[in-house]
């Protein structure tokens, strides 16, 4: 046993070692030889990013920035699912070249990854059983239902200290929950929510709450070992921005004849 | 330069500190709930499997079929999300009151765990000779006393080495609980990764601790198998 | 009488839980699983003779080193391996992993560290006598061991090896956590999507496993009663 504890430490110094040893080769250039750029994307949040049942296709709102900035940069554009929780990490370990899966900008993840310009500005709601909330305050000692890794979850923890929250992979997953009386409130952005609400056969009942918890600006991740891209991108955003793509998309999605009827009182700016 | 510098201190201290910590408690909670229940049940299922009343003995089979057949973290979905369709409200209401997320992967882990408990049990009582059952059957005793006081205690004994094991791999299997938001450790060093991008340490801590559990559950075996079963340093018979 | 099961929610979707989004995206679904199952069994046959054999080795540079590292992988939850495998490949190869690679390679790794012990508890069974017997007709140890030994251990190891790919393929279910879109996780994204049918999705994903791992456990005990059999003989 004695022995078996000197070589897991020596094993363990090893591997710690190796994970200083990462490098980079992943750039603008390699991207364009390659032809193809990995992008991460949530794969059933309706309309951000969500299979398509008939033609099981990758769709959304997010999707269609993923196929613009692709298109900018003369490549195919791969998409990969990810979640809340592993975002991030894929991003640093190169497993995906951009992020674009309803992701807020905020100060600690800056530290980790670059961020474009807010494609998206969205604000942090509940939904709850109808008629069931009025203020804030009937939230603070129930079971809050959110995601690993998100805002929602920091956020959520610091406006309601003594709630506990449940955090699940994803978003439907948490919605789910609700449903079925495991946790009283979800809560996230107001376009997932919506999104959420309006593709569930028991929406009647339930409503989003009339008070938001904060500002969410969505911004695309990019790794900090490549700026050039970053470049690329928020230069595609602003392209898209003047050119009208970026309403385009927004009321594709967002428009008052869609599911998820919001109003855009933003604009792609630095 | 990247920020990725390793920093065991972030979760030595303070808050993450706590959360591990916490992770840590349920974690020990979870199994060693499951781990009782499953002896129990697992018990009950041996004897089952090897009663003479032939549906009683299906039905076991079958159970174990199944539970050692099918992917646990499967298993603790359908406790959690499908649970709610097959179980009547009041039953619903009363669990989702209290803590549904730790009760179910108790349920889950309970169920699994009880099958491979059971094919253990059950080799330990196929290693006592039938002659034993057969004498004290003819002494007067009934199929279960006979059970009860002659082949068990035996059984038992015999069967604790890979009951262990059993608890170690139910306590390796919690960290899939996870999956259905039980913050045990695992769950706490995700936590962890994706508020302060600690992963490394974080995994660092959470490794260390399960190590520290497995170990001193594998030297408490060997110090029965040791002491206890062969305390002249024999090999088994 | 109304059923409280509907199973048309499957019929519906059966298509995404063979193969998911092929061919307009990655393979996916129960033809994933089986390939990710496939490729980390043979990895691991190879990977666990080898960490076995190391174990045994009578040069202790070696051999303490491989059954620590054996010893310590075995005492942390799969998931955790998992995990350290997306810190440890990158860093190794120097440039990105994909994730299948990566549950593959922590499936391998995982699975061959408990086939190691069963190629030890093989190679035990076999009398001394036999090494010894090998050796002093002028074999060397290692030709010994794969002329002589091992192809009986292994026999006696068959119904064990399979016992543990039966794990090996319940834990690529794993791979739902880290994202690889194999049957499990096209199952959660169907139940995410469809939000009113959990109990029939995940009765139905249970009943696929069941009956891949039932075959290969009839198998192994199928395998256990003809061997043993023929020692006998």
């Amino acid at each position: 046993m004695k022995l078996n504890r000197r070589f897991f430490l020596v094993a363990l110094s090893t591997l710690t070692f190796l994970s200083f040893t990462k490098q980079s080769y992943a750039d603008v250039t390699e991207i364009k030889k390659k032809g193809s750029i990995i992008v991460g994307v949530k794969d059933s949040l309706y309309p951000f990013g969500f299979v398509d049942e008939k033609t099981r296709r990758l769709q959304g709102y997010d999707i269609d920035f993923a196929n613009e900035i692709g298109k900018k940069l003369g490549v195919k554009v791969e998409l990969k699912a990810v979640t809340s929780a592993n975002r991030i990490p894929l991003l640093s370990e190169e497993n995906v070249d951009l992020l674009i899966c309803t992701m807020t900008i905020t100060p600690e993840r800056a530290k980790e990854i670059n961020f474009s310009y807010p494609y998206f500005i969205s604000k942090q709601k509940f939904i709850v059983k109808k008629g069931s909330v009025k203020s804030l305050k009937d939230l603070d000692d129930k079971k809050i239902g959110t995601t690993k890794g998100s805002t929602s979850e920091k956020n959520a923890a610091a406006k309601l200290p003594n709630a506990k929250i449940i955090s699940y992979d994803d978003y439907p997953q948490a919605y789910l929950a609700m449903q079925q009386e495991k946790v009283f409130a979800i809560t996230t952005d107001e376009s997932i929510l919506a999104g959420i609400l309006s593709r569930s056969i028991k929406k009647k009942d339930f409503e989003l709450s009339s008070f938001d918890i904060s500002k969410e600006p969505y911004g695309v991740g990019v790794n900090k070992k490549n700026p050039e891209l970053l470049k690329i991108v928020n230069q595609t955003l602003l392209e898209m921005e003047k050119n009208g793509k970026a309403n385009e998309t927004f009321t594709k999605w967002f428009g008052p004849k869609s599911q998820v009827p919001l109003v855009r009182d933003f604009k792609i700016v630095p | 330069m990247s920020a990725t510098q390793f920093d065991l201190s972030v979760v030595l201290h303070g808050k993450y500190a706590e959360w591990l910590y916490e992770g840590l408690i349920t974690t020990l909670q979870l199994s060693s709930i499951s781990c009782v229940l499953a002896f129990f049940l697992g018990l009950n299922i041996a004897i089952m499997r090897m009663t003479s009343f032939t549906p009683v003995r299906w039905f076991a089979q079958c159970y174990l079929e199944f539970f050692r057949n099918t992917p646990l973290i499967v298993q603790l979905f359908f406790w959690y999300f499908g649970s709610y369709q097959i179980l009547p409200k009041p039953i619903n209401d009363f669990l989702n009151q209290y803590n549904f997320e730790f009760v179910a992967a108790v349920i889950a882990l309970t169920f699994y765990t009880s099958a491979f408990i059971a094919e253990d049990i059950r080799s330990g009582i196929t290693a006592i000779p039938k002659e034993q059952m057969e004498a004290s059957r003819s002494s007067g005793f009934s199929y279960l006393r006979s059970m009860h006081y002659i082949i068990l205690p035996q059984a038992v004994r015999h069967t604790i080495p890979p009951l262990i094991n059993q608890f170690l791999n139910l306590t390796k299997n919690s960290s899939m609980a996870m999956v259905i938001g039980v913050g045990e450790l695992t769950y706490q060093a995700r936590q962890i990764e994706s508020q302060a991008f600690k992963s490394f340490e974080a995994f660092f801590a959470a490794t260390f601790i399960y190590i520290c559990i497995s170990f001193s559950i594998t030297i408490l075996v060997t110090w029965y198998d040791k002491k206890v079963l062969n305390p002249l340093g024999k090999g088994t018979p | 009488m109304e059923s409280i099961f509907d199973f048309s929610v499957i019929s519906d979707n059966f298509l995404q839980l063979l193969i998911g989004r092929y061919p307009h995206g990655p393979l996916g679904g129960l033809a994933l699983t089986l390939i990710l199952a496939f490729i980390s069994v043979i990895l691991s046959i190879f990977g666990g003779l080898i960490l076995g054999l190391l174990c045994i080795s009578r040069n202790k540079f070696i051999s303490l080193p491989i059954i620590a590292i054996v010893n310590i992988v075995r005492a942390m939850p799969l998931l955790m391996v998992i995990f350290w495998m997306f810190f440890i490949l990158p860093s190794i190869t120097g440039g990105k992993i994909p994730e299948n690679t990566t549950v593959i390679c922590a499936l391998s790794i995982f699975t061959s560290c408990y086939i190691s012990q069963i190629v030890i508890a093989g190679i035990a069974s076999i009398p001394r006598g036999q090494t010894e017997a090998s050796i002093s007709t002028g074999l060397t140890y290692w030709q010994s061991m794969r002329y002589i030994i091992l192809p009986q251990g292994l026999r006696n190891m068959i119904p064990s090896f399979v016992n543990q790919f039966v794990s090996l393929i319940k834990d690529t279910s794993l791979g739902y956590i880290v994202g690889v879109s194999e049957i499990t996780q096209v199952a959660m994204q169907i139940n995410n999507r469809t939000q009113i049918h959990s109990a029939e999705i995940f009765i139905f994903l249970a009943f696929i496993y069941f009956i891949i791992c039932f075959i290969f456990t009839s198998l192994s005990r199928w395998l256990e009663k003809s061997l043993s059999w023929k020692k006998v003989i």
